[in-house]
């Protein structure tokens, strides 16, 4: 990426080309079209930044993306992007080429972990990751549990292992206690994974469990400052211990940061209601009700 | 609280040991009437009639919310009589031949005749719920019939038969009703009527949803439909009605409304209405004496924890931890959790339905009809859920819901609802596509029966088998210048160390109507030592009886101190 950025950098610093920029920039096209992308890359390098016409320039940054992707050029097909996005920053065409170009990246370093260190637990991690999001629970289970046998104090594992346990369709009975355990070694290893803290407060409060769920949804508010749904959460079981006052301050936080999440206004307005402040209430409850109240259009689904 | 009927307690620890010894050998065993209820099935009742909804391809969306029920002694001989619901001509549906309702008469010995045609209630048009009411003092239960299109009032002539005086009344209120509540909310005397409407429906504004894979057509989540405004009807007094849903509030906001109770949840003498929405909040229109505050949002009743609006439809309210002011229930749909909303004397409530182990036990069910009862006659107000997933595409769609679901039963200990359908038998495993549900006691046993609708089959009637075990005590309430049906009335009773109150509400459950007599259950206790009557307004009266029977039914008349 650099090495391409600096080589635009070079070129917008030099003279201009002699040669027609719009006609280099054609000429590169024609040439990634046709599948010669050695020969297009310094081409389009070259004349993309000084073409003018911004349709030809667009049509230019996207055939360097794909001849670098092509060609494996890693660095240049990142700094294309990169100069795509800040060009083009709503294009549909660039985001949907972005899309795909970040995913092949991705997969290429993935690939790559697994021939250059096939047995790292960073290898099993990224192996459980993939298996986790196909869904294949017990194969992704078994990975992690691999990571933590070849480095058991590894960080974020047993979170992970936790969040895949809540997450398996059909569970045992006594799957949040298991999962509950992940999250309590989670912060043996990473006592500031303000994630573990915030799912073992959740598990709290679906049990009425209430003294914990705030002690754990308070340490992870604490852990991350910005973490609104711990916010809602800790506002949402001092509610339902009827503890109205105390539970305006973290509610007004989690509007703060979520003020696009209904359940912080509303849990907001019942504490406002509960505690006497009718007008502040009223407030909350019309954003709430403007948020969850989109009527339906005539036209056919 | 104590003095709990022991038999189910004696079949728990029968249950806890049926793995040590073999469970067919004790179920070959057990007595016939070891479960709470067992099913009459239609060759004994004689109830043949079947509900048809008329499914199509097209999936139009009434076809998978009806029907519904109800149990009424429309000829006074003291025997419940059955009503049912059917669907029937529509814009979307042309039934060949003709569907009807039907009436069943009781024969008091435990069957029924077909007795529609000759009372003349067989409606036609495409059916949804019903609710009974004497709205003109007659003495006599008349029938509001509600339809996807319009809706029919039936006058009881008192002579086994009926009059549709709809146009009269001027009740036909057009669009899509659900169910309907009479109560008296200017406390006039008079049974007024609130109807529910669903949704801005008609065959050409259905919609086509598809889902899964293979985009098989489906019922519309309701969220694709307008809401509309429900109807508050002024009962005039001469067989006329008018609408006044504008005036006094009913009709300001736009719902989606499947189930609706009347109670009085502040204690100031006048009657509230909770109405249950689909995908919009609930309302909960408190009665300010001229007008109808809707108070939901603040009351903490519109919507689920999390903010957002819920599946309503199934609704009841009743004091049932005994606290002297009444709670409300409310039956959502699949992955949102029924709610049991505990009154906290203050206009405000709180869902405690995850402490009573009732969000547990319905996290995947979608419930409709539903009532507080006290079935076994300890004295605490239990609670019975009829449930059914409107989706018959559901369980390719969500792993682990079911399209036809079973009932569950939860009983109340005293401190705490406790599910023990797991305990009660086979009918609370078996899968139905229920609908409405209404309790009533059809067998004069003292024990309340349970009649279920069932989409698209034939509806459930279950027989009580153990609240007669205990002592019981039923009351006919007959207003005279309160609401002909008592209805808002508050019934307080003593026996020995039992003290319980009961309110007779208006409506709840699901497009169905219950027994109107009040059943006072006194558990193994040999007598009643006092009743008080606190009639609704504009009486206002408490009446004290005394001297009164157990294990039968009487009749006290407001303001005549003997019993009949």
């Amino acid at each position: 990426m650099l090495a391409l950025l600096s080589e635009i950098s070079l070129a917008q610093n030099s003279k201009p080309s002699t040669a027609d920029p719009a006609a280099s920039a054609q000429k590169g096209i024609t040439l990634a079209e046709s599948g010669h992308c050695r020969q297009a890359l310094p081409v389009l390098k070259k004349s993309a930044l000084l073409v003018a016409d911004k349709n030809l320039k667009l049509k230019a940054g996207l055939a360097t993306v794909r001849c670098a992707i092509t060609s494996d050029n890693r660095d240049a097909a990142l700094a294309a992007l990169q100069w795509l996005n800040r060009e083009f920053p709503t294009s549909p065409e660039v985001l949907y080429m972005s899309t795909h170009a970040y995913s092949d990246l991705s997969t290429r370093a993935a690939q790559e972990l697994a021939r250059t260190a096939p047995h790292s637990y960073q290898a099993h991690e990224l192996n459980a990751e993939a298996l986790e999001i196909q869904g294949k629970w017990d194969q992704a289970q078994k990975e992690y549990e691999a990571v933590l046998k070849q480095n058991p104090e590894v960080p974020g594992i047993h979170f992970r292992l936790g969040r895949l346990l809540l997450s398996k369709p059909n569970p045992g009975a006594d799957v949040a206690e298991q999962a509950k355990k992940e999250f309590v070694e989670e912060l043996r290893i990473d006592p500031r994974n303000a994630g573990a803290e915030y799912i073992l407060g959740e598990l709290a409060r679906e049990n009425q469990q209430w003294d914990e769920a705030v002690e754990h949804l308070s340490r992870a508010a604490k852990l991350d400052v910005s973490f609104g749904d711990a916010y809602l959460g800790l506002g949402q079981s001092l509610i339902s211990m009827k503890k109205f006052s105390a539970a305006i301050e973290p509610l007004e936080t989690a509007v703060r940061l979520e003020p696009q999440n209904p359940a912080a206004h509303y849990n907001l307005a019942t504490a406002y209601s509960r505690t006497g402040r009718k007008q502040d209430a009223e407030k909350e409850f019309a954003i709430h009700r403007q948020m969850t109240q989109k009527e339906p259009q005539d036209a056919p689904q | 609280m104590n003095g709990c009927f022991t038999r189910r307690h004696f079949l728990c620890g029968l249950v806890g040991t049926a793995g040590a010894l073999g469970l067919h050998q004790i179920a070959g065993a057990l007595p016939a009437f070891a479960y709470p209820f067992e099913e009459v099935p239609p060759t004994v009742s004689g109830i043949t009639w079947k509900h048809t909804a008329g499914k199509s391809l097209e999936k139009y969306l009434p076809e998978t919310t009806g029907p519904g029920c109800a149990f009424l002694d429309y000829d006074k001989d003291g025997w419940m009589d059955i009503y049912l619901v059917n669907s029937g001509k529509c814009d979307f549906y042309s039934p060949n031949p003709p569907l009807r309702n039907g009436l069943y008469r009781n024969n008091r010995n435990g069957t029924f005749s077909d007795v529609t045609g000759k009372a003349g209630v067989a409606a036609g048009g495409y059916g949804q719920g019903v609710a009974v009411g004497d709205y003109d003092g007659d003495g006599f239960p008349d029938l509001y019939v509600t339809q996807y299109g319009h809706n029919i009032l039936y006058h009881n002539n008192g002579d086994g038969t009926f009059t549709d005086v709809t146009e009269k009344a001027g009740l036909a209120a057009p669009g899509w009703s659900s169910s309907a509540v009479w109560f008296d909310y200017d406390n006039d005397g008079r049974l007024d009527l609130f109807v529910c409407q669903f949704v801005e429906f008609s065959k050409e504004k259905s919609k086509d949803c598809r889902s899964g894979e293979d985009a098989k057509r489906g019922y519309c989540i309701p969220h694709l439909y307008k809401p509309t405004a429900s109807w508050l009807f002024h009962n005039n007094g001469d067989g006329t009605f008018t609408d006044v849903g504008k005036q006094v509030g009913i009709a300001g906001p736009r719902g989606k409304a499947w189930g609706a109770v009347a109670a009085d949840f502040n204690n100031d003498g006048r009657m509230d209405l909770f109405v249950a929405n689909d995908t919009v909040r609930n309302f909960l229109f408190m009665n300010r004496g001229n007008r109808f505050d809707e108070i939901g949002e603040q009351a903490g009743v519109a919507y689920g924890a999390d903010g957002r609006p819920r599946s309503g439809m199934g609704v009841d309210a009743a004091d049932f931890n005994q606290d002297g002011w009444v709670d409300l229930f409310v039956a959502n749909i699949d992955h949102e959790m029924y709610s049991l909303y505990q009154n906290n004397h203050d206009e405000t409530f709180d869902d405690v339905a995850l402490q009573h182990g009732i969000g547990q036990a319905t996290r995947l069910m979608s419930g409709w009809g539903l009532k507080f009862f006290d079935y076994d006659n300890d004295g605490n107000l239990d609670l019975f859920l009829a449930n059914g997933n409107p989706d018959d595409l559901i369980e390719s769609l969500h792993p682990g819901v079911s399209y036809r679901e079973p009932a569950l039963l939860f009983h109340n200990t005293g401190t705490r609802l406790e599910n023990i359908s797991a305990t009660s038998g086979p009918f609370f495993s078996k899968p139905l596509s229920a609908r409405g549900m209404a309790i009533g006691d059809f067998d004069n046993d003292g024990a309340s029966d349970v009649l279920i609708s069932v989409n698209d089959d034939n509806p459930v009637l279950l027989r009580n088998t153990i609240g007669a075990q205990n002592h019981w005590l039923g009351i006919t309430l007959v207003g005279r210048k309160s609401n002909p049906d008592g209805v808002g009335a508050r019934i307080t009773y003593q026996s020995g160390d039992l003290i319980r109150t009961l309110t007779k509400v208006g409506g709840g459950s699901y497009l169905s109507s219950h027994d109107p007599r009040v059943l006072l259950g006194l558990s193994n206790r040999q007598r009643i030592d006092w009743v008080e009557i606190r009639w609704p307004k504009p009486s206002g009266l408490v009446q004290r009886v005394t001297n009164l029977p157990i294990d039968r039914y009487i009749t006290i008349v407001e303001g005549e101190q003997k019993w009949k």
